[in-house]
């Protein structure tokens, strides 16, 4: 395939929708709530009752325009919300109210970093607000529509087509995430829909300026997967253009346990949405002097809290860039540091111990059976001595399988570690009565026998000795 | 008591509070207009006798409240295009046929905070597309003053319960002219408010930027008062003013003409009806001795607003009407073998031939291809009639018209031809497009004795004055006696 | 540009965008009607527009925003009585032709 890819290269470009972290819903005052019985929050507005009219969310905008400024978009003081009009049951009004013509920005961009250590920066086309439809849900006598869902608040984010390697567009996509979920602008939980991806891919050989017919991939729930189905994509178009087959305009879905993209339907004639300004609702109206407030009540953002924590924690970019992944991470390591006043082991601990295992488990830090305060709580245990770093991990590994405080399993197992000068000597004694020849090798000048030693009195004392007190006592009676 | 039901509000609201009857009395005396008149007139849908009574059992208990609400134990039917809780709501159509309304438009629940009971929901054009209520799917409605003849439309059924004394004042929705061609054909005053001024919300939605609930009324004080009740801000429609709302009705004891200057338009009275145009010129000399002054306005785009209306009203209508879908609620075709065929079916056995035309007119208009050319184009001439009518009120305080070119015309008459129909509301459709406040009243009987209106169109949220003017012209002519 | 009458195919294809089923007659009478009321509408092509600018109907003191707070204001039993069909708490309809 590497001469191939050295032939072609691929075109993708990504629209994200992401739902909006506010409690009520786009247009009316049910709330904005995942998992809730079927059809428990609906009113007349959302289920497009006869009369029924809209009401624009104030704090769906702010989130929108922090949206906005974090993707350094140009933001529109006056644009236009718009009917999509379209025949869908889970569409209650017959339209979903949008933008078209004028969204409220246009115009921004996203850096990321690659693997191979290089910064690369993608076009934001513009970003535009949406309201949600509802839900079809496939039942015993065909469908049934859950209206949950139907008016709850997006903003659809639409990227140049600058991406192209399935790497760039996992890179863009997880940039993306933090930065809404930083902001506190999207909640980001891909499982439940509340941040969706649709990749539009073309192939073309290096050097053309033309683009080539583009395929969509659509829903695909997690960038792994949205890495991969390009990759599988790109593959199969370079594959049709060699064979001399014409690539069809067509929307694909990624099957994740087939591991390839699969055919959702031709694209039929070219929809016909009849977008017209809404009459019920005014040009919405986003003023400096709004835009100045929403600035000032920005949360950090993803960059910001990596310099910070290089600054303030004395972390290396490399540790810094990996504790500020997400959200939930960054802030589950700032609780641990904060316990344990031990940033840089707190760093470790997160990092290395914590991910690795969260990782084997295939969870997430968000459900992570060891908190914050009992990673610290177990650093600041190691730091005072009362246990030794290996006997910690196994005391980590007890509290990543039962969720206890690390106090508890040091008490119950015994793991305190043995600092008693008397009890270690004891120790030191009956390993020097035990190895006569190896006492007198070093009393010969073989020094660097002290390590059997401090090795011995540890298997004697179960690992529970202070290896440091080991060391120091082991010397002094020998010598 | 027996002509309880023909007392206008003024005189109902005198009667509560001289103890001269009970809102029990009133409102059977209604129920028994109702049940001797609507068989013929076909004016009311729905009228729930318990529900009527039970409104009114409750308002007795709380006679005290008499003095302090503005239309204590007034009874008022409500257009069947406007949602009020449990009541049937089905906009002359048979797609919303048994549809109850799962919550109350706003402009009602004003009414019955202020002591209204709701009487009946009455008869209208589906989905108030029409101008004579021909088009409702569940008859059409007949004028009071000739059972020959339509009642005008699309508030028809509204305008016929009033004029029939069914009932002293009822609510009715005005697009393009359906509630002041419907009160001129009728005798009454109707009102079509600013843009903006009166909530929307609860009132099913035919084309969302020219749509106004508003009364109808014998006289301009009870017109005047239902519309103070009903407007102003309303947190459920965003495109509600916030502008506080005066007092029309105590206001109207201020009326005076001294120093206002009223528009008219020559033009403008080509091809009316000569009894209409001698009425007219009657009524402008009967202002003009009041010491207003009249002058010769020019409003060159509004010669377009039949083309702009009848491509900016469907165009909305087109995306308004597409949530009777058979899905969610209403009427679902008895066969279908898909959801596609459930949605074609549904919609096409649902909406009659009227609403069927203006929602494919809407949808080619919003097409690709020929969104530019009509509904754009539309809207923009829009803009240029609403700039006729402010430079027309740098040189007057209001603009008269006749309300319709004719008087009443005979069921069936203009059913063949669409554009005869919609040229009945050309001098209404304007004021839709401008957003701007009218009324119409009473000017006059033809020769068959048929009633003529006059309309008087005012400045952006100048109602006050605008009913002031009319009720100076009423004081002059007078009020109709009623069939 | 419009004719005086639409072809049999226009109207069927703009019925189909309504989701709107018409029996043969009433694709005649649609023909005619649509035609006649287009025709009409071609006035507006002369027009001369001094400044291609389009209407702002809504008061400009409208208030635009609502706060985002969850309300339960209106009652979700008399919006669920009125469905055609209800099946597992949801509005029930046939299995959805993937089309859109």
């Amino acid at each position: 395939m590497t001469d191939l890819n050295n032939k072609y290269e691929a075109v993708i470009g990504l629209e994200v929708h992401a739902q909006l972290l506010t409690k009520s819903k786009m247009f009316c005052s049910c709330a904005n709530q995942f998992g809730a019985a079927i059809n428990a929050n609906i009113c007349p507005v959302c289920t497009g009752q006869p009369g029924a009219l809209p009401a624009v969310n104030r704090q769906a905008i702010e989130l929108g325009v922090r949206a906005a400024m974090a993707l350094n978009c140009q933001i529109r003081n006056e644009s236009i919300f718009a009917r999509k009009n379209y025949f869908y049951p889970d569409l209650p009004k017959g339209y979903q109210i949008s933008q078209y013509e004028k969204p409220f920005c246009e115009k921004g961009s996203l850096t990321v970093r690659l693997k191979s250590g290089e910064q690369k920066q993608f076009g934001i086309t513009r970003i535009h607000f949406e309201e949600d439809a509802g839900k079809n849900v496939h039942a015993s006598h065909g469908t049934v529509v859950n209206l949950n869902r139907a008016g709850v608040p997006l903003i659809e984010i639409v990227s140049e087509p600058d991406m192209r390697t399935s790497h760039e567009a996992g890179q863009y996509l997880r940039a993306l995430h933090s930065i809404l979920q930083f902001g506190d602008i999207c909640d980001g939980n891909m499982e439940q829909g509340n941040f969706r991806c649709d990749a539009n891919i073309s192939v073309r050989k290096r050097g053309d300026s033309k683009f080539g017919t583009k395929v969509e991939l659509k829903n695909i729930n997690s960038f792994r997967f949205v890495e991969k189905a390009i990759e599988y994509e790109i593959e199969r178009q370079i594959d049709l253009v060699e064979k001399g087959e014409p690539i069809r305009q067509q929307t694909r879905t990624w099957n994740s346990s087939k591991n390839i993209t699969e055919l959702m339907r031709e694209k039929e004639s070219a929809h016909d949405y009849r977008y017209f300004p809404d009459p019920d609702l005014a040009p919405l109206v986003i003023s400096e002097a709004w835009i100045k407030s929403i600035r000032s009540q920005m949360p950090e953002m993803p960059s910001q809290v990596l310099a910070r924590f290089q600054k303030d924690y004395a972390l290396s970019e490399y540790d810094a860039g990996v504790l500020t992944a997400t959200k939930e991470l960054a802030s589950f390591y700032e609780q641990t540091a904060a316990q344990s006043k031990n940033p840089k082991a707190s760093a470790n601990w997160v990092a290395n111990e914590l991910l690795g295992r969260l990782n084997a488990a295939g969870k997430e830090i968000a459900n992570s059976p060891v908190k914050a305060q009992q990673l610290g709580d177990l650093v600041t245990r190691i730091d005072q001595g009362e246990i030794s770093g290996k006997i910690a991990k196994t005391v980590f590994e007890e509290m990543f399988l039962t969720g206890r405080n690390p106090a508890e399993i040091i008490k119950e197992k015994g793991l305190v570690q043995i600092s008693d000068t008397g009890a270690i000597e004891v120790a030191i004694d009956k390993v020097i009565a035990a190895n006569p020849s190896q006492v007198a090798d070093y009393k010969a000048g073989k020094v660097k026998l002290l390590g059997f030693f401090v090795g011995q009195v540890m298997k004697e004392t179960q690992g529970q000795a202070n290896p440091g007190m080991v060391n120091e006592l082991v010397k002094k009676k020998l010598d | 008591m027996s002509s309880l039901h023909s007392l206008d509000i003024q005189s109902l609201l005198a009667g509560y509070q001289k103890n001269d009857f009970s809102v029990q009395e009133v409102a059977k005396s209604c129920l028994e207009a109702i049940s001797k008149k609507n068989p013929q007139l076909n004016a009311l849908l729905e009228v729930s006798k318990d529900r009527v009574l039970a409104r009114a059992a409750e308002l007795d208990q709380k006679k005290s409240d008499a003095q302090r609400l503005k239309l204590f134990g007034v009874p008022i039917a409500i257009k069947d295009n406007i949602l009020v809780k449990d009541w049937q709501c089905t906009a002359g159509s048979k797609i919303l046929q048994g549809y109850r309304s799962p919550y109350t438009a706003t402009t009602v629940a004003r009414l019955e905070a202020e002591g209204a009971v709701v009487l009946g929901k009455a008869n209208c054009d589906e989905f108030a597309m029409g101008s004579s209520n021909e088009s409702s799917a569940f008859g059409p409605c007949r004028n009071p003053w000739d059972l020959e003849r339509v009642p005008g439309g699309s508030s028809g059924g509204s305008a016929a319960a009033v004029a029939g004394s069914l009932c002293p004042a009822a609510l009715g929705s005005d697009t393009g002219g359906s509630i002041r061609q419907p009160a001129s054909l009728c005798g009454l005053v109707g009102i079509k408010p600013s843009y903006g001024r009166v909530s929307r919300f609860g009132a099913i939605a035919y084309a969302s930027s020219l749509d106004q609930v508003g009364p109808l009324g014998k006289t301009v004080w009870d017109s005047a008062r239902v519309l103070e009740v009903i407007s102003g801000w309303d947190r459920f429609d965003a495109t509600t003013s916030k502008a506080p709302v005066p007092s029309y009705s105590d206001a109207l004891k201020e009326s005076t003409l001294k120093g206002l200057k009223f528009g008219f338009c020559k033009s403008w009275l080509e091809g009316v009806d000569p009894a209409v145009q001698k009425a007219f010129e009657n009524s402008m000399q009967l202002l003009k001795q009041a010491g207003a002054e009249i002058v010769e306005i020019d409003l060159p785009y509004t010669k377009y607003s039949l083309s702009v209306y009848y491509l900016i009203a469907p165009s909305e209508a087109s995306s308004n009407l597409a949530r009777y879908d058979g899905v969610h609620y209403g009427f679902r075709a008895p066969e279908f073998k898909d959801s596609e065929t459930l949605y074609n079916r549904s919609r096409g056995q649902g909406f009659g031939k009227e609403v069927k035309l203006r929602i494919m007119l809407g949808t080619y208009a919003l097409s690709a291809g020929y969104y530019d050319a009509f509904y754009l184009k539309a809207t923009q001439v829009r803009k240029m009639i609403q700039q006729d009518f402010s430079n027309a009120f740098k040189k007057c305080d209001a603009v008269l018209t006749p309300t319709s070119p004719s008087t009443a015309f005979k069921l069936g008459e203009k059913s063949d031809d669409p554009l005869k129909m919609y040229l009945s509301d050309v001098f209404t459709l304007p004021v839709n497009l401008a957003g701007l406040p009218a009324v119409s009243i009473p000017c006059g009987l033809d020769d068959l004795r048929l009633p003529i209106g006059l309309q008087i169109i005012g400045r952006p949220f100048d109602e006050l004055r605008l009913l002031q003017m009319a009720r100076v012209h009423e004081s002059l002519f007078g009020v109709l006696k009623h069939p | 540009m419009v004719l005086l009458m639409l072809s049999k195919e226009e109207v069927l294809k703009i019925a189909q965008l309504a989701r709107l089923e018409l029996s043969p007659e009433e694709v005649v009478f649609f023909q005619n009607r649509l035609g006649r009321v287009l025709d009409y509408m071609k006035e507006l092509n002369g027009v001369k527009l001094e400044a291609a600018a389009t209407v702002r109907h809504v008061p400009e003191d409208a208030e635009p925003f609502r706060e985002d707070v969850v309300e339960e204001a209106f009652d979700r039993e008399a919006i669920m009585r009125n469905a055609p069909a209800l099946d597992e708490g949801g509005f029930s309809l046939p299995a959805i032709l993937e089309s859109e």
